[in-house]
């Protein structure tokens, strides 16, 4: 009785039945691919099981580099459930960045970032690249050694840059060597600066999803489309895919918890056999292929910018494929597109193995 | 006084106005917040003054660190027993390195850098050497400094 009339109270202020018929109204194509759809709901859903589980583990964290280290021993040995949560908050990171590059990998070799989706490409770049930093800021906070050396190295990495290297080192250390000031900057980044703009990116993204619909690939646009209602049929597909993720994350969490290293020493040497997370190894392997010195010049800064360069290109793709643009066949860039998918890969692994 | 024309109109006139307004505001803004955020950065010191009892006696063949500003500095005995001060930071990406006794020889785990007991970089990515330091001793202090500085304590 009572629910009637609470719904009679909203319908007479919102017009919910159109958003039903919106609803009910929106279309997705069904096809061969589809499978890759479903990259994004998951991103999505790691998403707010990250900013759920950082919610709780941030009323009991001390981003102070004397108590960090021991706050964290703290949360996952003296609080309710609080090894859980920061174990579901470590491998719900690693899935989130693992499935973002399935999803932005997915996206260039079918090339749903042609035409008019630039933009959707665009943030979801950012949305990649700030995922990452949300990996290293975090993976910082535990104040260990590893964390301490990883962060000195990929500040440092920054600081290659020419011109703007210096200036965005001294932002991200916040002086000119990695101290407990970092710790405070890499917190405000994990916790208000990353989160605010992760938020408004996402909504901008999943916006423009719903504005040009779901992308066909090429190969099939001219074909003759079938398609199923989104809600509820490929909702609840999602929610069964997401369910299972869920199932992933909590039994990684249960079975491998996270350790947590030495506290951080700025007077320490490096810990042995020191290797960056997983989604550095490309990147550090690819360092390890220059040498120190090329014709006289700092082999790092070189390879810096040279990764920089094949980044921008990367993030570029869109603007530079015309082909698939007008909407043709458009074989170099699938060439590019696997070149770039399996250098990540195979760089991955080496680095892994090695 | 009444204008008989103008070159541009009340509406293109008020823009301008408010739009610089506008500008200024936010330019202002962002140049303050980002004074803010911008660290004032500090300086590695040109010299530390350290206890020589601390130090000198340490056996041959072995390190002991101390600290150089913020960043790791190393007192290093050869095995013949001349005395050195160094910069335990790799010169490639800032890691801190560690000396490895039987090998003779300096390690920075991040990179697998490899320096030599004169501090040359022999093998893996460094770049450079590593930085030397000059050491005094004037009665118990032990002074470590930046080649080249010319140091001047307080007298006491």
């Amino acid at each position: 009785m009572s629910c009637q009339r609470l719904k009679d109270w909203i319908e007479e202020r919102y017009d919910v039945e159109e958003m039903k018929r919106l609803a009910r109204h929106k279309l997705v194509p069904v096809h061969q691919y589809e499978i890759w759809y479903y990259t994004g709901g998951i991103a999505m859903f790691l998403f707010v099981l990250q900013f759920i589980t950082g919610m709780v583990l941030s009323f009991y964290y001390i981003p102070y580099f004397e108590h960090a280290n021991k706050s964290i021993i703290e949360i996952v040995t003296k609080l309710n459930m609080g090894w859980f949560f920061r174990s579901i908050h470590h491998w719900g990171a690693q899935l989130a960045i693992m499935v973002l590059f399935i999803h932005a990998f997915s996206t260039l070799l079918l090339k749903s970032y042609r035409k008019p989706r630039e933009l959707l490409w665009i943030s979801g770049f950012i949305l990649l690249a700030i995922s990452i930093f949300f990996g290293l800021s975090g993976y910082f906070l535990l104040w260990d050694e590893r964390a301490f050396a990883a962060v000195r190295v990929a500040t440092g990495g920054a600081g290659n840059l020419p011109v703007i290297g210096g200036f965005i080192k001294a932002f991200l250390r916040g002086g000119i060597d990695v101290t407990g000031e970092t710790l405070i900057r890499f917190y405000a980044f994990h916790v208000s600066v990353l989160p605010i703009i992760t938020l408004a990116l996402i909504g901008i993204h999943v916006l423009l999803v719903q504005y040009h619909g779901m992308s066909v690939p090429l190969s099939l646009e001219k074909k003759p489309q079938k398609q199923i209602p989104f809600f509820p049929n490929l909702f609840y597909k999602d929610l069964i895919i997401w369910l299972l993720v869920l199932g992933i994350v909590v039994s990684l969490a249960t079975l491998l918890p996270p350790e947590i290293g030495k506290m951080a020493d700025p007077l320490a040497p490096a810990p042995e056999n020191i290797k960056p997370e997983w989604y550095f190894l490309f990147l550090f392997q690819t360092l390890k292929l220059f040498p120190g010195d090329i014709l006289g010049l700092n082999g790092e800064t070189i390879a810096i910018i040279l990764i920089s360069c094949g980044i921008l290109f990367f993030f570029l793709i869109p603007f530079f494929d015309r082909r698939s643009s007008r909407g043709e066949k458009s074989v170099l860039f699938t060439w590019i597109g696997v070149f770039y998918t399996l250098y990540f890969i195979v760089m991955t692994i080496i680095g892994f193995v090695s | 006084m009444k204008i008989a024309y103008s070159l541009v109109t009340r509406r293109t006139f008020l823009n301008t106005l408010f739009g610089g307004w506008l500008v200024a505001f936010c330019g202002g803004s962002l140049y303050a917040l980002l004074k803010f955020a911008f660290p004032t950065l500090g300086k590695e010191p040109d010299f530390v003054v350290l206890k020589t009892t601390d130090f000198i006696n340490i056996p041959p063949n072995s390190v002991k660190p101390f600290a150089w500003g913020g960043k790791l500095g190393l007192f290093f005995k050869k095995e013949n027993g001349s005395t050195y001060a160094l910069k335990g930071v790799c010169t490639h990406m800032e890691c801190n390195i560690t000396y490895k006794p039987e090998d003779k020889k300096f390690y920075c785990a991040c990179h697998k850098g490899w320096f030599d007991d004169n501090g040359k970089n022999i093998d893996g990515p460094p770049p450079k050497p590593l930085e030397f330091f000059e050491i005094t001793t004037e009665g118990e202090k032990l002074i470590v400094a930046k080649k080249g500085i010319k140091v001047e304590l307080p007298k006491a």
